[in-house]
């Protein structure tokens, strides 16, 4: 809550001393609210400094006492055993361009299309605007298992575009992106279109620089939903060559017995390109949620 | 005059194609695939019977389905309130006037960017019994228990609805913490000329301002509660016993162990309609707001 400021108008002096009495009184607490806060923010993280100190224990190390864990000795040799013995490297490749392409086409297409809605004109257009928002009420949960024999009668099960093409299609991109073109100044375009711009020039020279700020929300998004994605990848894979991380790491659990180390250093391997991620776009992301009301 | 109309939606149709393509065969086209599924017997190779509503009268005297059907509601029932004043309380706290706010909001939102594997693993490495980080942290601040909360069937729940509410509710919180910021200081400026006391404002001016957001919240996080699946499967197997086993997780089984599809896509539908109502309740509501 921000501090109220004082109305120039008002005079009476009681009032102002009143109101230094509430200020006394508005910051008294104010002290222990922030250590609740920060009692609140240590719990939070804590699992992940945990997670990331026991990847730097040499291997097999197990304690009772919950201090040792953050204290030396450290060694990286679970990272080199890891990358090298195991698919971990293959796994963070198929994760990074999985993402990387869903992301990619994703934008490309969703911006085109609500291009196309917002700025074209055509005909059946509110129709065609219901039917792409229809996706909203229709949760990929609820239709996983006919969504796997459509993919299997295409030849899409095991294969990197198996992976990709599903996730594609985003009818919350649709409804972010259309709002946003709707914005951008009737007198912008309609001087662009005067000097002569063509529709696709002006989708990709004016609208869509515009829109860096939706783009970028809803591209960090997309990103980070495929990156953590876990049903799709879980049932659409056959061959371990082709996992991806969230889909791989379990498998530490079975193989490499219940030691701590190796599976969080699996953990760690996984999470610590996001956790970077998270620390530069951090920003980006709040805005984006609290404009989109995303969810994961 | 109609051949203008034609060459303009001609000229839209590369736009909106490829679009329509991937949402037509990915989204739109498996729920009607769903449902001629559901009428079939249905393998993962090969036979395929026509049934008729075989599958839907066996869903209704199917005890599983009841079971984990309820065991994902008792998931949405513990969830939902808590997330909800958990993600209040947080929201507040990350609106402090401090210089360490950012650093709040950043660490409250951290574990919502982890991959659902990653928190599942964690979750379950630091609640072992004996050695795990909970348990031994326990025992130095003086606690001699020895829960075990994976194998307990309550202690399971308390550990799902804890690494839940510890992963997912960050989004909450910054849906509160924007509608917190969105509130009009000369609103407080007013009460205070009033002499409101500080709780006073907060019951009659916070807390009425954050209604809206808050329905938002507690409709999407209810559709999102439903369909819970990854973190109680990898956490506890949907065990002790099947205790914890989510109605998302028996479909799994039920198609892909069982080789049961249609029955799973009879299931799914099931789901698909609980959640459809919810969405239409949602979307209704949120119309409404705006």
């Amino acid at each position: 809550m921000s501090m109220p400021q004082l109305a120039p108008n008002i005079q009476d002096k009681t009032q102002i001393r009143q109101k230094s009495l509430l200020q006394r009184n508005r910051d008294s607490y104010l002290w222990i609210k922030v250590i609740i806060g920060l009692i609140a923010a240590v719990l939070f993280i804590l699992p992940v400094i945990w997670m990331i100190f026991v990847s730097l224990k040499p291997d097999g190390y197990v304690t009772k006492n919950p201090v040792e864990w953050f204290l030396p000795p450290y060694t990286l040799d679970n990272y080199t055993r890891l990358l090298e013995e195991s698919l971990i490297l293959k796994w963070t490749w198929n994760s990074f361009i999985v993402a990387f392409i869903t992301t990619l086409l994703s934008l490309l297409v969703t911006s085109l299309a609500a291009f196309a809605i917002s700025r074209l004109k055509f005909r059946y257009k509110n129709f065609i605007l219901v039917f792409f928002l229809l996706g909203l009420m229709i949760p990929g949960e609820a239709t996983i298992i006919p969504l796997y024999e459509v993919a299997k009668s295409l030849g899409l099960i095991d294969t990197y575009a198996g992976l990709i093409l599903p996730m594609i299609a985003s009818s919350m991109g649709i409804i972010v992106l259309k709002s946003f073109f709707d914005n951008v100044p009737k007198e912008l375009i309609e001087s662009a279109v005067i000097d002569g711009c063509s529709t696709f020039k002006l989708f990709y020279k004016i609208i869509l620089p515009l829109s860096k700020p939706a783009i970028s929300a809803i591209g960090i998004f997309t990103f980070i939903g495929s990156w953590n994605n876990f049903l799709w990848p879980y049932l659409a894979t056959l061959s371990e060559d082709l996992y991806t991380l969230p889909v791989g790491i379990p498998v530490f659990n079975s193989n490499y017995s219940t030691a701590y180390v190796l599976p969080m250093t699996a953990n760690a391997i996984a999470s610590i390109p996001v956790i970077i991620a998270f620390l530069i776009f951090e920003k980006q992301i709040v805005k984006g949620i609290s404009f989109t009301g995303i969810k994961g | 005059m109609r051949k203008k109309l034609l060459i303009q939606d001609l000229k839209a149709i590369p736009y909106l194609l490829p679009f329509f393509l991937v949402y037509v065969v990915f989204t739109i086209f498996p729920v009607f695939k769903g449902f001629e599924m559901s009428l079939h017997e249905w393998k993962l190779v090969g036979k395929v019977d026509f049934i008729g509503i075989e599958n839907y009268k066996k869903m209704i005297s199917d005890p599983f389905f009841w079971e984990t059907l309820w065991n994902t509601t008792k998931f949405v029932i513990y969830t939902t309130p808590t997330m909800i004043l958990l993600a209040l309380g947080l929201a507040l706290l990350a609106n402090l006037k401090t210089k360490l706010k950012k650093f709040f909001r950043a660490a409250y939102f951290l574990p919502s960017i982890l991959s659902v594997s990653v928190i599942s693993f964690l979750a379950i490495y630091m609640l072992q019994p004996y050695n795990g980080f909970v348990n031994t942290f326990l025992h130095l601040i003086g606690i001699q228990a020895e829960p075990f909360w994976i194998a307990d069937k309550k202690l399971a729940w308390v550990a799902i609805v804890v690494v839940t509410l510890w992963w997912t509710v960050g989004f909450n919180m910054i849906l509160f913490l924007a509608a917190l910021q969105d509130i009009p200081d000369s609103l407080y400026e007013a009460a205070e000329i009033d002499g409101a006391s500080r709780w006073q404002m907060f019951i009659h001016i916070t807390l009425p301002q954050l209604v809206p957001i808050g329905k938002v919240i507690l409709l999407l996080q209810i559709i999102a509660s439903y369909k819970v699946f990854a973190q109680i499967m990898l956490i506890t197997g949907g065990g002790p016993g099947g205790t914890t086993r989510p109605l998302i997780q028996y479909i799994y089984e039920v198609g892909f162990n069982k080789n049961l599809m249609g029955y799973a896509a009879t299931m799914s539908y099931a789901l698909f309609m609980i959640l459809l109502i919810l969405s239409i309740v949602q979307l209704r509501y949120q119309r409404k707001e705006n």
